[in-house]
């Protein structure tokens, strides 16, 4: 019953906390919390400051004595023919789809009046079911981004139309085609499109001396080549997470970056139900800290180089000791399992794991991270065959274009050729190599000497500054095309709008380099559907379009035959590797970042802005150092490090953050850009310099101290709900996060919670009754990632603006939905549990309390509303939001966007001022248009026009509830008591935030279930 | 100021001889909030009467009052959705390209209708852009036309008949019986109630089940 008590066996509780600097109580830490508005001080202390406020407040008043005189006219623009369907003011949901890291995810874009303003998951894609990532929700910021090149250019003369690149193109490639495209070469970012395949088989046949090459900085190549070592030819993993009862994790993540994460987050918390029969254990074996490995149930933190080891001494462990019968096709591996034995990691493989993976045919999945070596990932399916997962739990496609070379070798080919003045003519398809391609190859002054260089881009960034011709790329939101799922079913892509600024698609440029019709990308997209018949049949192609899949072109299974040729040996001569790297040097991990991924994001406000799930950083990126690795260093959080590499140094700030290895720190790629446009350009630090040669997973680097300090605007310690001291904090954490012991769980649901403070609450008046719908919510931390998606979609539905690295740093960022990341254990091996937190419209609502104006106030059905117009901006009510949820618009943000950027604003939702309050409206606007609706027919079916009804559960599902990938918000009525929402409610599980306070929330939070087996505190 | 470090926020003394212009401006507030409460109701603010010429002598006179053609002919969303949309082009060249082919007052819907391009109105009942009014909520409960439009089928040129502010809102919302009637007669423009208002009110309130909301969410988003 150790494991019911909330206190560790020291008999203090079990301690949550949010950073190192809370943990140690630090000035700074203390600092911050004990001012309500932390940038109040600072401001007012400046005298120039003060006199800048008055000349502000002075120009203010002089311009709204003049703007009072009349209101301004409004035109009514109707159409001239109204299209069929449309109904002005009412928005139309088109389904679509984004392609990332190979891989599309279906989606419905909300259109209002033409205007594309919110993404959805679209629920009939098999690979979202719904569900998206805060990219996908960002996507569309992209569109309506007004450093997006607007025009043709070309380098000499500057600006150009498309009419002078035809006038350009169309005999240079009639040339071309008359020496068979030889000095032609195209480089592509990668694409699932079959579209695009069928257009580049096109082109090969027109130009069949020129090259093709595809190159992506952050490519899966490596599971393919180590498919192609174990099964002879590439195949994709596919895994059953909800059916697996122990999954361990080699480096992957995923939860986040995986061209199917959005239906593995799905699938993983579907195995993970503590009121289903199975509830998964999830072990991670990983370097630097992930989203996976941030809800793993044991985390083992080791350098990269070591995992390939690790994995060997776990199948060794399971042959050897756990009596698993390794299948004969696999016999060629007895020496190096032999080996393992006596490899150093033979320890380190913890017993528990080796229980938990034997004898437990079909019910595991062993995954490997696109980071890890191919003979990493041959051995992890030689793993998955030895545990007897093949065809239950793993299933094999085959993969597409299994000939093409990888990425890494691609673009090392192509400088090759370039270096040697074999290309005289470089078509750019997307990417940005002079950006992310290896830094030794000198992508950019190669390409610089390339005659003619023909650059797609949405941005003239830092490939298009040094190509002859830069073509602006279409949005996707503005393109016809298509796309791959991670299964291979075609989703269709569909355009919202025009292109805004001309741009062209990938297949409208290939198709006018073929001297085929320009704007043909419909066309394009029709014929690879229509499969090789004239036309396609019309009631399939816009069933497709409806639905956004094309049903029946999902890859079928392959039953591939595993082998050992040819990487036996050298997995064995891996193992002689040492497991660490060299004293004083350490190993550098390159990962992909949660906001911009590997750059291309790097100009969206939304994500720059979207606090990274672990280190909470926003507008930078850092090197991730443990705290023990940054004592060893001697540096500390904020420190600015010179990290070196064989000759090429990067300065960066060093972030301290639990959980990495020891003898490694890590960094994400994507950020330092140059020419990325006004948000992205100069935020963070670029660290492809030193991703050279072929280690683009790792590099030993010395890291030395430059002395300088770096402000980094983290927002870990943002609006921690704080009461009086670290004591205080640490035993109120116990109630703000709860967790439970699955097996005390099972053992008793009723008496597995732990305890809260029992307060008989005393009413100063008499509640009010809420006798029609009382809407509330509940947050299940058992299925919370911590992806983001929520704040992204709140912050595209509710107009919420981005406020800059300075003002976050100050503690003044706008997102109305926050995760809160907290720690547990010990800072070496912490534990992490993520906490969505918005407005939790508390029925007793303290904020109403002291409002001076009554600008927030009760509604009816107990939604605690905020009335801007009546808001003067106290700000006494976020003084006494025990929640801290509750956000200040400083600025008026909204005062310098263009036409552009405001197009992309909800028109159901009030834009606000300055000066005013804003907070979580549970999506207000969603409820009443719901609401009207229902009541409409209702009304009506007193006249016998329609039937009456009432609001169905779960037909008003707020923003951050439709994003999550894993459903882990719910909203709806409490009092109905067939609602999903009063279910959970009522759940065991459910706890409400400092409910002692007797606020009486509308949100409860269901508890996060542990399934630590054997450790009780889950340290590995 | 220069040790504003450590006394941060004190004033230095010469702010005193200020003392008789502060004390003279906060004897002008309450005039002047007299004044702005005055102008702020009268209907030269509100624009009760704003009557705006618009790209076409559109007579609703001739239309819904001579011709007797139903405000959902035009209007067809508005039982539906949050707007009464105005028509497309399209509808009027349903009748008209029988009815004065060759008009030219009508020269710019015909130009619209072979062009594509809108005719540009100008928007008389304006509310302002927090205030998310839904036309279908109260048609669909029994609230008429007339009730916020006034005659339209009098007015050659449209003209804001109604304050349209929150008050004015609120009073309806308060107390709605004199303003029901029932829903097929809800564009009826000379509708009479056979007996007492307030009494048929009542009913119908009753059997819509109309319960109108006075909470800030209900208008504002």
């Amino acid at each position: 019953m150790s494991s019911l008590d909330p206190t560790t066996d020291s008999g203090r509780p079990r301690s949550f906390w949010r950073s190192l600097d809370e943990r140690a109580d630090t000035p700074e830490f203390r600092q911050f919390v004990e001012r309500e508005f932390p940038a109040w001080a600072d401001e007012m202390l400046e005298p120039a400051s003060r006199r800048r406020f008055l000349q502000l407040m002075g120009a203010s008043m002089a311009l709204a004595g003049m703007t009072a005189c009349r209101w301004p006219a409004e035109p009514i623009v109707p159409f001239a023919h109204r299209p069929a369907g449309f109904v002005p003011g009412e928005p139309l949901h088109y389904a679509t789809a984004l392609e990332l890291a190979g891989a599309a995810v279906g989606l419905l874009v909300t259109s209002y009046d033409g205007r594309p303003i919110k993404v959805e998951g679209n629920p009939d894609h098999a690979y979202g079911l719904g569900g998206t990532l805060a990219w996908h929700q960002a996507a569309l910021l992209d569109l309506y981004d007004p450093d997006r090149s607007q025009h043709v250019a070309q380098r000499e003369a500057g600006p150009a139309s498309w009419d002078d690149f035809v006038a350009f193109a169309r005999p240079h490639f009639d040339a071309l085609r008359a020496v068979r495209g030889s000095r032609l070469a195209v480089l592509a970012d990668a694409s699932s499109s079959p579209s695009r395949a069928d257009m580049r088989a096109r082109f090969t046949a027109a130009f069949p001396d020129a090259r093709w090459y595809e190159y992506e900085p952050l490519s899966r190549d490596n599971a393919r080549e180590g498919a192609r070592l174990a099964f002879g030819r590439p195949q994709r993993t596919h895994v059953a997470l909800d059916r697996a009862e122990t999954i361990l994790s080699l480096d992957e993540d995923f939860l986040l970056h995986h061209p199917a994460a959005v239906r593995y987050a799905r699938d993983f918390v579907l195995g993970r139900d503590p009121d289903g029969a199975t509830f998964s254990r999830l072990w991670v074996v990983e370097t630097s800290p992930s989203l996976t490995g941030s809800v793993a149930d044991r985390r083992i933190a080791i350098p990269n180089r070591a995992i390939q080891a690790f994995a060997t001494c776990v199948l060794a462990k399971l042959v050897h000791e756990a009596g698993a019968d390794l299948p004969a096709a696999l016999d060629g591996l007895g020496p190096v399992l032999d080996a393992a034995r006596r490899h150093p990691m033979y320890g380190r493989v913890d017993a528990d794991l080796v229980l938990d993976l034997a004898g437990k045919a079909g019910r595991t999945v062993v995954l490997a991270g696109p980071r890890l070596p191919a003979e990493t990932h041959a051995l992890v399916h030689a793993l998955n065959a030895t545990l007897g997962n093949v065809g239950r739990t793993v299933t094999y496609t085959a993969e597409p274009d299994p000939d093409r070379p990888s990425h890494a070798q691609a673009i090392r080919d192509l400088a090759r050729d370039m270096g040697r003045n074999f290309v005289d003519t470089l078509v750019l398809v997307g990417g940005n190599p002079v950006y992310d391609a290896p830094a030794d190859l000198g992508f950019g002054d190669l390409l610089a000497r390339v005659k003619t260089s023909i650059r797609l881009g949405a941005y003239e960034d830092e490939t298009s500054r040094v190509c002859t011709w830069h073509v602006p790329r279409a949005h996707i939101f503005e393109s016809w095309g298509d796309a791959r799922d991670f299964g291979g079913t075609v989703c269709l892509i569909q355009p919202l709008i025009e292109p805004l600024h001309g741009g062209r698609t990938d297949l409208d440029l290939l198709a006018q380099l073929l001297g085929e019709a320009p704007f043909a990308a419909y066309e394009i997209v029709r014929r690879t559907f229509a499969r090789g018949a004239a036309e396609p049949d019309p009631r399939a192609w816009h069933e497709a379009l409806r639905v956004g899949v094309v049903a029946g072109t999902a890859w079928p299974e392959a039953g591939p035959t595993i082998g050992t040729a040819g990487w036996s040996k050298r997995l064995r001569a891996a193992l002689d590797a040492p497991a660490y790297p060299e004293p004083g040097s350490y190993e550098l991990v390159f990962g992909p970042d949660a906001s911009v991924i590997d750059g291309r994001f790097a100009n969206n406000g939304w994500l720059q802005e979207l606090a990274d799930p672990l280190t909470k950083l926003t507008w930078d990126n850092a090197v991730i150092v443990a705290p023990a690795t940054a004592a060893e260093m001697g540096v500390r959080h904020g420190d600015v490090v010179r990290v070196t590499r064989s000759g090429t140094s990067v300065e960066l700030p060093v972030f301290v953050l639990p959980g990495q290895a020891p003898r490694t720190v890590g960094a994400t790629l994507g950020y330092g850009r140059t020419r990325a446009g006004r948000v992205g350009s100069g935020a963070g630090f670029d660290v492809y310099p030193l991703r050279v040669g072929d280690d683009t997973a790792w590099a030993d680097v010395r890291v030395e101290p430059t002395g300088r300090t770096y402000r980094l605007a983290t927002t870990q310690d943002h609006f921690a709900i704080d009461t009086l001291g670290a004591q205080e904090r640490a035993e109120r954490a116990v109630t703000l996060v709860r967790e439970v012991e699955l097996e005390a769980w099972r053992h008793d649901p009723q008496h597995a919670m732990p305890g809260e403070h029992a307060v008989a609450p005393v009413e100063l008046w008499k509640p009010h009754e809420y006798p029609d719908e009382r809407w509330g919510m509940a947050i299940d931390l058992n299925a919370c990632t911590g992806c983001g998606a929520c704040v992204v979609a709140c912050q595209a539905e509710n107009n919420i603006p981005i406020v800059g690295k300075a003002e976050v740093a100050r503690g003044r960022e706008m997102h109305w939905i926050r995760i809160d990341r907290y720690f547990a254990g010990a800072p070496d091996a912490p534990e992490i549990v993520h906490q969505p937190v918005t407005c939790h419209h508390c029925e007793n609502a303290p904020c109403e309390q002291v409002c001076p104006v009554g600008a927030t106030v009760h509604d009816a059905e107990g939604l605690n509303v905020m009335v801007y117009n009546r808001c003067i901006g106290t700000r006494y009510c976020n003084n006494n939001c025990p929640y801290k949820v509750r956000r200040f618009n400083w600025f008026n943000n909204q005062k310098h966007q263009s036409d552009l950027e405001v197009m992309i604003y909800n028109p159901d939702v009030t834009v606000r001022s300055r000066g005013v309050m804003e907070k979580c409206t549970f999506c207000l606007q969603r409820i009443q248009s719901v609401r009207i609706q229902a009541r409409n027919e209702q009304v009506r079916g007193e006249n016998g026009r329609a039937a009456g009804r009432l609001i169905r559960d779960g037909e008003i599902v707020p923003a951050c509830a439709q994003a999550c990938p894993t459903r882990a918000i719910d909203f709806g009525d409490l009092n109905d008591p067939e609602s999903r929402v009063h279910r959970k409610h009522a759940s065991p599980r459910a706890y409400r935030m400092l409910a002692e306070f007797n606020v009486r929330p509308r949100t409860a939070y269901l508890a996060r279930v542990r399934n630590r087996g054997g450790h009780p505190e889950g340290a590995a | 100021m220069q040790d504003h470090g450590k006394r941060p926020l004190i004033f230095p003394k010469w702010v005193d001889s200020l003392r008789p212009v502060v004390f003279g401006v906060a004897s002008i507030v309450p005039v002047y909030a007299l004044v702005l409460l005055y102008y702020g109701g009268s209907p030269r603010t509100t624009d009760v009467g704003y009557m705006p010429a618009q790209p076409v002598p559109y007579s609703h006179t001739v239309h819904a009052g001579d011709l007797g053609i139903d405000c959902r002919y035009c209007h067809t969303t508005v039982e539906d959705t949050a707007h009464a949309a105005v028509p497309p082009t399209q509808t009027c060249m349903n009748c008209h390209t029988g009815i004065h082919p060759e008009s030219p007052q009508l020269v710019p819907v015909r130009e619209s209708f072979s062009t594509g391009l809108p005719v540009r109105w100008v928007r008389v009942h304006d509310l302002p852009d927090y205030v998310y009014f839904d036309h279908s909520a109260h048609v669909s409960r029994g609230v008429g036309c007339v009730e916020c439009h006034d005659r339209v089928d009098k007015m050659d040129t449209v003209v804001q008949a109604q304050p349209l502010s929150m008050g004015w809102c609120l009073d309806c919302h308060r107390n709605p019986d004199p303003h029901l009637r029932p829903l097929d007669e809800v564009t009826n423009m000379v509708w009479e109630p056979p007996g007492d208002r307030a009494e048929l009110g009542a009913r119908l309130r009753e059997r819509y089940g109309i319960a109108p909301s006075e909470d800030c969410s209900t208008c504002h988003r």
